[in-house]
């Protein structure tokens, strides 16, 4: 495997817990990242992935309360803002028990918290995100590194999940979350061709050799990450 | 759906009423009102419907919880009938990792308004929730009413 020369100064791993009054930021890759991506999920041509780290650097975080809710029509975000700022960068890879790195808690003016702006930049290394990993298929082991040097802005509505979260009370605080999805540009085996979650997706077979690859911002950069839709424009 | 939702929906259909009848033989009445219904047709952006997608609904005085919940038909279809709650509706709808959100606003006799996501790009894998109808749904009831009364009385 590659191994990055320059490491990037990740975001502690904290116990910090969701308190009254405040809003705490995590970030995770779910069970994709910390797991990988294992059968029956295999990636849409077949390959197991296991990743050493993902990295990934965000900067300029706001949450927003919005009313009427953001859509993603636009970058244009009005409404109440709780500045929480960056550079913070994390490895979903190294997660707790729920697949989650708490990033940073702010204290927060109560309300429902249901838009998120931040950018995704450099890290120290100059890259961001950064995928460290080994990829498995019939017998072929490739170690390998994805990795990007773009920026790019994302501006993102409520997140639809299990859970509607961003809601701060006087008695309970909330969590507000950035998702990073891996399958939905590795794509699922295990899903037809034609299936939403393939079409988007290209697979890992372009990086079969194994090694470091430069990808662009738009392989890695989908226009919505799980925070719900976002309106994404380079910077 | 939810007991909540449940209700709701027995408030539209009330049936196997019995009617007082002097003879030993059992008669059956079934009454029916008209409601307001919100039917969301959920599509992904290339036109493709969320086939049995997942449907969660939030009640504009508690957001947090869910109100209702239920499952999309084939064609991505998802019918309920709000309380008389005013506010904000949120309904989310989700498939296989893919999802979005999207709000009704309800006033009393006002327009209805939503407020959904549209897709922006090619690279965009995006959902869309449509307001197909409202008062379809009391439209079809209304027409079983009457079937009902005529069946009652003949």
């Amino acid at each position: 495997m590659l191994v990055r020369t320059v490491f990037p100064a990740l975001v502690a791993l904290a116990p910090l817990s969701v308190s009254a009054g405040t809003s705490t930021l995590f970030a995770s890759g779910e069970d994709l990242a910390t797991e990988g991506v294992n059968a029956p999920r295999l990636s849409r041509d077949g390959w197991a992935l296991q990743f050493s780290h993902i990295t990934a650097t965000f900067d300029q975080i706001t949450a927003w309360q919005t009313a009427p809710p953001f859509m993603a029509d636009g970058e244009e975000i009005s409404g109440m803002p709780l500045r929480i700022g960056g550079p913070f960068t994390v490895d979903p890879v190294d997660a707790d028990a729920r697949d989650r790195v708490a990033v940073t808690m702010r204290d927060a003016v109560p309300g429902h918290y249901n838009a998120l702006s931040r950018a995704l930049v450099p890290g120290a290394d100059g890259y961001s995100p950064v995928l460290d990993g080994v990829a498995r298929k019939n017998g072929q082991v490739v170690p390998s590194t994805l990795r990007t040097s773009d920026s790019v802005a994302h501006v993102c509505g409520e997140c639809p999940g299990d859970v509607r979260k961003g809601f701060v009370t006087a008695d309970a605080g909330s969590g507000l979350e950035i998702t990073l999805h891996p399958d939905h540009r590795f794509g699922r085996a295990d899903r037809a061709d034609d299936a939403e979650s393939n079409l988007s997706a290209a697979g890992f077979d372009r990086f079969a050799a194994g090694g470091m690859h430069g990808i662009a911002r738009d392989w890695l950069h989908p226009d919505h990450l799980g925070e719900g839709h976002c309106h994404v424009a380079s910077l | 759906m939810s007991r909540r939702s449940d209700r709701a929906g027995l408030l539209v259909i009330m049936a196997g009423l019995l009617a007082p009848h002097a003879a030993l033989s059992h008669a059956a009445l079934i009454e029916a009102e008209t409601a307001q219904a919100i039917r969301l047709h959920a599509v992904y952006d290339t036109g493709a419907p969320m086939s049995h997608a997942q449907v969660i609904i939030y009640a504009p005085d508690d957001p947090a919880r869910p109100w209702g919940q239920g499952v999309a038909d084939r064609d991505g279809r998802f019918d309920f009938i709000p309380d008389a709650t005013e506010g904000r509706w949120t309904v989310q709808v989700r498939q296989a990792g893919h999802g979005a959100i999207a709000h009704v606003q309800l006033h009393g006799d006002a327009p209805v308004m939503l407020t959904a996501p549209r897709a922006t790009g090619w690279l965009e894998r995006a959902v869309m929730v449509a307001l197909v109808a409202w008062g379809a749904l009391g439209t079809i009831l209304f027409a079983l009413r009457r079937k009902g009364r005529h069946d009652a009385s003949s």
